[in-house]
C-alpha cells in the first residue's frame, strides 16, 4: 500500500497547479478549469484517506463534490456568457469598470 | 404615602409629553408648540419646587427603581432608577426654572420674529429638558451616560436649527464631534466602572452598595468584589476617574475640549441660554459632584480637575477680552466660569462648586437672554461695535443685564461675588498646603481681573456711549414675553447669592451658610461631611484652618481685582465714542500704547501683553487644537485613499492577493504553532 | 421537539427541519407558478408566494426558538437544529421576506422573474441548512447551495456591465475560496478520519500524532479561508465591493446581510464545535480571527471613508461590519466567551435589518434613477422624507449611535472585549466606529442639509419598496429597546451552542 504522505504530496501538487493556472491565465474558462483542478486535489485526499481510515464518508463526499463542481461550472458558464455579451471578451482582466 | 417624591418621574415625563406634542401636532397649534412646552416645564417647575421642599422636609434621599435593562447576574446588571437627594433636588429646581423662562422668552425671540420650523425648535427644546432632567435624576452612572448622550444630541439639533445657513450646521457638527470625543473616554470609564465594581449606582440600596462606597472599602481595607485588573486600587480608581472626566471636560467645555462652545453660539440665543450656559454645560460639573464620593478618593484626579479648571478659567477669560460679538464674549465667559466650578470641586470645595453652579446658571442665563433681547433689538446684528447707547432705549434690558454683569464680574453683593469668592477661598486654603493647587488658585485669581474687564467692556460698548449705527439709535422694541424672564432672572441674580454668605457669616458670627447646611443632610454617604471625611482620611488632602482674616483677605483681594477690571473697562470704554477716546488716550500715552489704538482689537495693555497673550491663546486654540482635530481626519482620509487602491479592479490581482494573504496566514500560524 | 405546525403535518422525526423544508417547497412553488404562467403578469403572485413562504418559515423557526430550545440531531448527526440554527434562520428568513417585498417593484419591468425569486429562496434554503450543518459534508454542500444562486443573482441585470463584472468576480473568487475550503476539509479528514464536527472534536481531544499538527493546522486555516470568503473578511473580501456594487440593490442587501450571517454561523459552528481551543493547542485560530477582525474592520472603514458612491461605501462598510462581528471569535479567551458569541449573533441580527434596509433604500434610489454619488442624494429629504428618515436611522444605527439596535450590539461586543481583556480589539472597535460616524454622516448631510439637485423630480413612490424600507427601519429602531431590555447575549449563546 502506498504511504499516505504521497497522496498528500500528489494532491498538494494538483492544488498548486490549479492555483498557478488561476494566477497566470486570463481566460475565464481556464480559470474555471483551474478551480476544477483544485477541487479534484481535495477529492484525491478524500478518497485516499477514506481508504486509509477505512471508512466511506470521504469517498461519498467526493461524489458530492463532483456534482457540486458540475453545478458550479454550469452557473459559471452562464456568467461567462453574460460577460462575453457585455465585454465581447472572456478575458477576466478586461472587466475592470469597478475598482477602488 | 403618595408624597411629592412619588411624582418625581413626572418632572422629566412632562417635557417628554410636550416633545411628542410639539413634534407631531406643533404645526397645527397657535404658537407652534410653545404653549405645550411652557405648560410642561411650568408643571415640572412646580413639581420640582414641591420635591425640593419634600426633600427639605424628610432629609433622606429618595430612590426608586424603574426598570432593569439587562440583568446578567454575572457580572452585573444595568438599571434605570431615580435618585432624589439634596443635590439633584437643587439641580432639578435650576433646570426647570431656566427651561420654563427660556420657553417663555422663546415666544418673543422665535415666534414674534416669524421664524419657520418652530415645531422642530420646541420639540428639540422639550426633548432637551426631558433628557437633562432625567440625567439629573439618574440613580446610576450608566443611566447618566445614556441621557448625557441624549442632551448632546439635542444640543446638536438645536445648534444646527438654522441648517440652511453655512455656519450653524458645521458648528453643530463640531459640537457633536468634540463632545463625542470626550464621551468615548466616558463610555470606556462606564464600562470600566461596571467591570470593576459590578455596579454603577450612585447610592446603595437594599443590600447593594454604591460604587464610590465599594471603592472606599477597597482603599481602606477589604477589597472584596472589586476587580482592579491587576492595578493598585488607587491607581486604577484614578484611571477610571480620569476616563469619566473625559466626558465631563467635553460637556463642560474644559480645555482642551472647549473649542465647540464658542461655535455653538450659532444656535438661537434662547438655546444658548438654556443649553450652552445654564444646564447642559453644567452636566459635566454636576456629574463630578454627583460621584464626588469617588473623585474624593483620588488626590491625583482632584489635582488634575483643579488645575485644568484654573487654567481654563484664565485661558478663556483672556480670549473673551478681544471678541467683537456679544455672544462670543459670553461664550468665553461661560467656559471660564465652568473652569471656576471645576477648580472648586478639584480643590475639595464641593459646596463652593455647586454654589457657583447655581449662581452661574441664574446670571449667565440672564446675560444670554439679555443678549438675545439686544440682538432682537439690533435686528440680529451681534457686533458690539455697531451698538452703543442702548441704555436709554432698552431700560429693562439694561438694568437686568447690568445686574447679571455685576454678578458675573463678582461685585459685592451680587450673587457671583459670594460664590466665586468661596471657590477661590477653598482653592487658597488647599493651595497654602500644596503648590499645584496654589498655581490653580493663582490662575483663577488673575482671571477675576479679566472677568471684570471683559464683562464691563461688553456692558459699556453695548449700552453706554453714543449709538454707533442707525439701528442702535432706534432699536426694535419687543414685548413682555422677553422682558418678564429678564426681570425674574435679574431679581434672582441679585439675591441668589444670599443662600451662602460665608464671609459675612464669619464676620458677624451669624449662621448664614444655608447651602452648606443643606448639603449636610441626605444619604449618609452623600453628605458634605462624608466627602470631607474621604478627603482628609482616605486621600490625605488637607485644607489649612479657616480663619476670619484669611477669608476676608481672600474676599477683598478678589473683589479688588474685579473692581480694578471694571475700572479699567470704565476708563477705556465708558465714553461716548470709545474708539476716539482710545485714540486720544493712545496719543497722550504714546509710550504705553504706542499709537496702536486703531480698532477694538488692541486693548489697553499694549500689544506686548494682553493682546498677544490673547491672540496666542487664540492661535493655539485654532491652530493646534483645531489643527489636531483636522489633522486626524486628513490622515484618516489619506490612509483610506491608499487602502482603497488595493482594490485594483482586476480579478487576477485579487486572486493573487488572496493567495498571498492565505500564505502569510499559514506561515505565521505555522511559526507560532511550531508546525514545521 | 414538537411544535403544532409540524405535528399537524405529521412530519414525524423531521419536524425540526420544517423551516428549511418550507423554504425549499417555496422555491419549487415559485418555479411551478412560473411554469404555469410564464409571463410577466405573475410578478405579484411570485412575490406573494415568496414572502408567504419565508414568513411561514420565519414563524415556525421563531416558534421553535421560543418553545423548545433543546437541540435535535437528524440524519445520524449530519444536521443539528438548535438555538443557534433557529436564531440564524430567523435572520435569513426575515431578510428574504424584506428583499422579496422590495424586489416586487425593483424587477417589475424585467424578465425572468420566476428564476429570480426561486434563486433567492434557494439561496435562503442553503443558508438555513448551513446553519444546521453538523458535519463538514453538509456544511460544504449547503454552502454551495447558498453560493451558486447568489452568483447567478448578481448577474441578474444581464445587459448591465457592472452586474456581469461583479458576478464574474464573485464567481471566480468564490470558486477559488470554495476550493480552498474543500481542500482544508480534506486535510482535516486526513488527520481525523471523520467529517462530523462533534467526532472531529472527540478525535482531537484524544490527541493526535504530533507530526500531523502541521497538516491539521493548514486544514484549519484553509477552512478559515472559506469562512472568510463567505463573511467577506480580509483577505478574502475582494469580491465584495464589486459584487455588491454591481448587483441589483436588493440582492446586494441580501448578500451583505444574510449571506454574511451564513458565513458567521458556519464559523461559529465549525470552530466552536469541531476545534475547541483546548483540543487544538498548536493551532491558535483565535489569534488568526483576532488579526482578521482588526484588519477587516480597519480596512473596511478606511476604504469606505473615501468612496464617492453611496452604494460602494455601503459595500465597504459591510466589510467593516464583518470585522466587528469577527470580534466574537477573535476575543475568545475564556473570560467572556458566551457574552461574545451572543453579542456577535445579536450584531448579525441587527445588521440583517439595518444593512438590508440601507441597500433597499439604494434600490429605491436606483428606481428613481438619481445616480449613485453622494452629490446625487443632495436634498433628497425634501422629496422623499419618509425614505430618507428611514435611511438616516439605518446609518446612525450602523454607526453605533443609540438610535437603533446597532448601538446595543456594538456595546455588547465592546463589553465582551473588555471583559476578555482584548484591549486592542476594543480600541479598534471604538476608533473605527468613531470614524464611521463621519462616513455615514456624509450621506445624512447630503440628504437633509444640502440643496436639492436642480431639475430632479421623483414621480413614483413604489409601495413594496417603501414598505420594505419602513419595516426594516421600524425593526431597527425597535431592536434598540428590544435588545437592551429583553436580551441577554450570554444566555442566548448558551442556549444556542454551549
Amino acid at each position: 500500500m502506498i504511504a499516505a504522505k504521497y497522496y498528500l504530496l500528489l494532491s498538494a501538487a494538483v492544488f498548486c497547479i490549479g492555483l498557478f493556472g488561476i494566477l497566470t491565465r486570463r481566460n475565464a474558462l481556464i480559470f474555471l478549469m483551474s478551480i476544477e483542478l483544485m477541487l479534484n486535489a481535495a477529492n484525491i485526499n478524500l478518497v485516499a484517506f477514506s481508504a486509509q481510515h477505512g471508512n466511506l464518508s470521504g469517498q461519498v463526499f467526493s461524489l458530492f463534490t463532483m456534482a457540486l463542481a458540475a453545478a458550479e461550472v454550469a452557473v459559471g458558464i452562464g456568467i461567462i456568457l453574460v460577460l462575453y455579451r457585455n465585454f465581447d471578451d472572456v478575458d477576466v482582466t478586461t472587466a475592470t469598470t469597478m475598482r477602488w | 404615602m403618595a408624597g411629592p417624591l412619588e411624582f418625581a418621574p413626572a418632572i422629566a415625563a412632562l417635557p417628554f409629553v410636550s416633545f411628542v406634542i410639539a413634534l407631531f401636532f406643533g404645526r397645527y397649534m397657535p404658537k407652534k408648540g410653545a404653549l405645550a412646552g411652557i405648560t410642561a416645564t411650568g408643571g415640572s417647575l412646580l413639581l420640582a419646587v414641591w420635591t425640593y421642599f419634600a426633600v427639605m422636609g424628610n432629609g433622606e434621599p429618595h430612590t426608586e427603581h424603574l426598570h432593569t435593562l439587562v440583568s446578567v447576574a454575572e457580572p452585573f446588571s444595568l438599571e434605570l432608577g431615580i435618585l432624589i437627594d439634596q443635590l439633584s433636588a437643587l439641580m432639578l429646581l435650576i433646570v426647570t426654572l431656566i427651561s420654563f423662562l427660556v420657553f417663555v422668552f422663546s415666544l418673543g425671540y422665535m415666534n414674534d420674529e416669524g421664524e419657520t420650523g418652530l415645531p422642530r425648535y420646541y420639540a428639540g427644546l422639550s426633548l432637551f429638558s426631558f433628557s437633562m432632567l432625567s440625567f439629573v435624576m439618574a440613580s446610576n452612572l450608566f443611566m447618566a451616560f445614556m441621557f448625557f448622550e441624549l442632551v448632546g444630541l439635542c444640543s446638536y439639533l438645536l445648534i444646527g436649527f438654522w441648517f440652511r445657513e453655512d455656519a450653524p450646521p458645521s458648528a453643530a457638527k463640531k459640537a457633536f464631534i468634540v463632545t463625542r470625543f470626550g464621551d468615548y473616554f466616558f463610555l470606556i470609564g462606564v464600562v470600566g466602572i461596571l467591570a470593576t465594581f459590578g455596579t454603577s449606582a450612585f447610592i446603595g440600596t437594599g443590600g447593594t452598595e454604591s460604587f464610590p462606597a465599594l471603592a472606599e472599602h477597597a482603599l481602606t481595607g477589604s477589597a472584596d468584589h472589586v476587580h482592579t485588573f491587576g492595578f493598585d486600587p488607587q491607581t486604577w480608581f484614578t484611571i477610571l476617574a480620569l476616563l469619566v472626566l473625559g466626558g465631563v471636560m467635553g460637556k463642560s467645555a474644559q480645555f482642551p475640549l472647549h473649542t465647540w462652545l464658542p461655535d455653538a453660539m450659532e444656535g438661537p440665543t434662547p438655546v444658548s441660554a438654556l443649553i450652552h450656559a445654564a444646564t447642559m454645560v453644567a452636566a459635566g460639573v454636576y456629574l463630578v459632584a454627583r460621584m464626588y464620593g469617588f473623585y474624593a478618593l483620588s488626590p491625583t484626579a482632584l489635582a488634575i480637575i483643579a488645575f485644568v479648571g484654573g487654567f481654563t478659567a484664565l485661558f478663556a477669560a483672556t480670549m473673551g477680552v478681544v471678541k467683537r460679538e456679544i455672544k462670543q464674549v459670553l461664550a468665553y465667559s461661560t467656559i471660564s466660569q465652568y473652569g471656576y466650578m471645576m477648580l472648586a470641586l478639584g480643590a475639595g470645595g464641593y459646596v463652593a462648586g455647586v454654589f457657583h453652579l447655581t449662581t452661574h446658571a441664574v446670571f449667565k442665563a440672564l446675560l444670554f437672554l439679555g443678549a438675545g433681547a439686544v440682538i432682537v433689538a439690533m435686528h440680529h446684528d451681534e457686533d458690539m461695535w455697531k451698538m452703543g447707547g442702548l441704555k436709554n432705549e432698552l431700560p429693562v434690558t439694561y438694568y437686568t443685564f447690568l445686574a447679571g454683569s455685576l454678578a458675573l464680574a463678582g461685585i459685592i453683593p451680587f450673587s457671583g461675588f459670594w460664590s466665586k469668592d468661596e471657590v477661590l477661598y477653598e482653592a487658597l486654603r488647599l493651595g497654602l498646603n500644596d503648590p499645584v493647587f496654589m498655581a490653580a488658585y493663582a490662575m483663577g485669581l488673575i482671571a477675576v481681573f479679566f472677568t471684570g474687564f471683559y464683562t464691563f467692556r461688553m456692558v459699556f460698548l453695548t449700552f453706554h456711549g453714543e449709538p454707533r449705527t442707525n439701528i442702535a439709535e432706534s432699536p426694535h422694541q419687543y414685548g413682555w414675553n422677553m422682558k418678564a424672564p429678564l426681570v425674574v432672572l435679574g431679581a434672582l441674580a441679585v439675591v441668589v447669592g444670599l443662600i451662602n454668605m460665608a464671609p459675612l457669616a464669619k464676620l458677624t458670627g451669624m449662621d448664614l451658610t444655608y447651602l452648606h447646611h443643606w448639603f449636610e443632610h441626605g444619604g449618609e454617604l452623600l453628605t458634605v461631611e462624608h466627602y470631607h471625611h474621604l478627603l482628609t482620611e482616605v486621600s490625605g488632602v488637607h485644607h489649612v484652618e479657616s480663619s476670619t482674616g484669611l477669608m476676608l483677605g481672600s474676599g477683598a483681594l478678589s473683589l479688588g481685582l474685579a473692581l480694578a477690571g471694571v475700572a479699567v473697562a470704565h476708563v477705556l470704554y465708558n465714553v461716548p465714542s470709545p474708539e476716539e477716546h482710545t485714540d486720544k488716550l493712545g496719543s497722550i500715552k504714546t509710550v504705553l500704547f504706542n499709537n496702536y489704538y486703531q480698532d477694538e482689537y488692541q486693548v489697553w495693555l499694549a500689544e506686548g501683553l494682553t493682546a498677544n497673550v490673547a491672540r496666542a491663546a487664540n492661535t493655539f486654540d485654532q491652530g493646534v487644537i483645531d489643527g489636531a482635530v483636522n489633522g486626524v481626519s486628513s490622515v484618516s482620509l489619506f490612509a483610506g485613499e491608499r487602502v482603497r487602491k488595493v482594490q485594483t479592479g482586476v480579478v487576477t490581482n485579487y486572486a493573487a492577493l488572496l493567495t498571498a494573504g492565505l500564505v502569510v496566514l499559514l506561515v505565521a500560524m505555522g511559526l507560532l504553532g511550531g508546525w514545521f | 421537539m414538537t411544535d403544532p405546525v409540524s405535528a399537524a403535518l405529521g412530519l414525524g422525526g423531521y419536524q425540526p427541519l420544517v423551516p428549511a423544508l418550507l423554504l425549499g417547497v417555496t422555491a419549487l412553488l415559485v418555479l411551478l407558478v412560473d411554469t404555469i404562467w410564464p409571463n410577466e403578469q405573475s410578478n405579484t403572485l411570485l412575490a406573494t408566494v415568496t414572502i408567504a413562504g419565508s414568513l411561514a418559515s420565519l414563524l415556525v423557526a421563531g416558534a421553535q426558538l421560543f418553545l423548545s430550545p433543546e437541540a435535535a440531531t437528524l440524519f445520524d448527526g449530519q444536521l443539528i437544529v438548535d438555538g443557534m440554527s433557529l436564531f440564524f434562520t430567523v435572520i435569513f428568513t426575515s431578510v428574504t421576506a424584506l428583499v422579496a417585498l422590495a424586489s416586487h417593484d425593483y424587477i417589475a419591468e424585467r424578465p425572468n422573474q420566476g428564476e429570480y425569486y426561486a434563486l433567492v429562496v434557494l439561496a435562503a434554503t442553503g443558508m438555513t441548512l448551513l446553519a444546521s450543518a453538523n458535519s463538514l459534508v453538509t456544511a460544504f454542500v449547503s454552502l454551495e447551495l447558498a453560493s451558486l444562486p447568489s452568483y447567478a443573482l448578481v448577474a441578474y441585470l444581464k445587459d448591465n456591465r457592472g452586474s456581469a463584472e461583479g458576478s464574474l468576480k464573485y464567481l471566480l473568487i468564490g470558486g477559488l475560496s470554495s476550493a480552498v475550503f474543500l481542500y482544508g476539509i480534506s486535510l482535516v479528514y486526513a488527520v481525523t478520519g471523520t467529517l462530523k464536527l462533534t467526532e472531529i472534536a472527540t478525535v482531537l481531544d484524544a490527541g493526535i500524532d504530533g507530526s500531523l499538527t502541521g497538516v491539521l493546522g493548514i486544514g484549519i486555516v484553509m477552512i478559515l479561508g472559506g469562512v472568510a470568503f463567505k463573511t467577506a473578511s480580509v483577505p478574502f473580501h475582494f469580491w465584495a465591493p464589486e459584487a455588491y456594487e454591481g448587483a441589483p440593490a436588493p440582492i446586494a442587501g441580501f448578500l451583505s446581510s444574510a449571506s454574511k450571517a451564513a458565513g458567521f454561523v458556519l464559523a461559529f459552528r465549525v470552530f466552536l464545535t469541531a476545534f475547541p481551543t483546548s483540543a487544538v493547542a498548536g493551532v491558535d485560530w483565535v489569534l488568526a480571527f483576532e488579526v482578521l477582525a482588526l484588519i477587516t474592520m480597519t480596512l473596511g472603514t478606511f476604504a469606505a471613508a473615501t468612496q464617492e458612491e453611496v452604494k460602494r461605501m455601503l459595500a465597504y462598510s459591510s466589510i467593516a461590519h464583518a470585522g466587528y462581528a469577527l470580534i466574537a471569535l477573535g476575543a475568545l479567551t475564556g473570560a467572556a466567551d458566551r457574552l461574545l458569541v451572543g453579542a456577535g449573533m445579536l450584531h448579525l441580527l441587527v445588521y440583517g435589518f439595518m444593512n438590508t434596509g440601507a441597500f433597499l433604500f439604494i434600490a429605491l434610489a436606483e428606481q428613481w434613477g438619481i445616480g449613485r454619488r453622494f452629490e446625487d442624494f443632495n436634498g433628497l429629504a425634501k422629496e422623499a422624507p419618509v425614505a430618507c428618515t428611514a435611511m438616516s436611522l439605518f446609518l446612525v444605527s450602523l454607526a453605533g449611535l443609540p438610535f437603533g439596535g446597532g448601538f446595543v450590539s456594538k456595546y455588547f461586543l465592546l463589553l465582551g472585549t473588555v471583559l476578555s481583556s482584548s484591549y486592542l480589539l476594543a480600541a479598534a472597535l471604538i476608533v473605527n466606529s468613531a470614524l464611521s460616524v463621519y462616513i455615514y454622516a456624509r450621506v445624512i448631510k447630503a440628504m437633509w442639509i444640502e440643496d436639492p439637485v436642480p431639475g430632479r423630480t421623483i414621480e413614483e413612490y413604489p409601495t413594496g419598496l417603501y414598505a420594505a424600507v419602513v419595516v426594516a427601519a421600524v425593526v431597527t429602531v425597535l431592536l434598540l429597546p428590544g435588545l437592551a431590555l429583553f436580551t441577554d447575549p450570554a444566555q442566548l449563546a448558551s442556549n444556542a451552542l454551549f
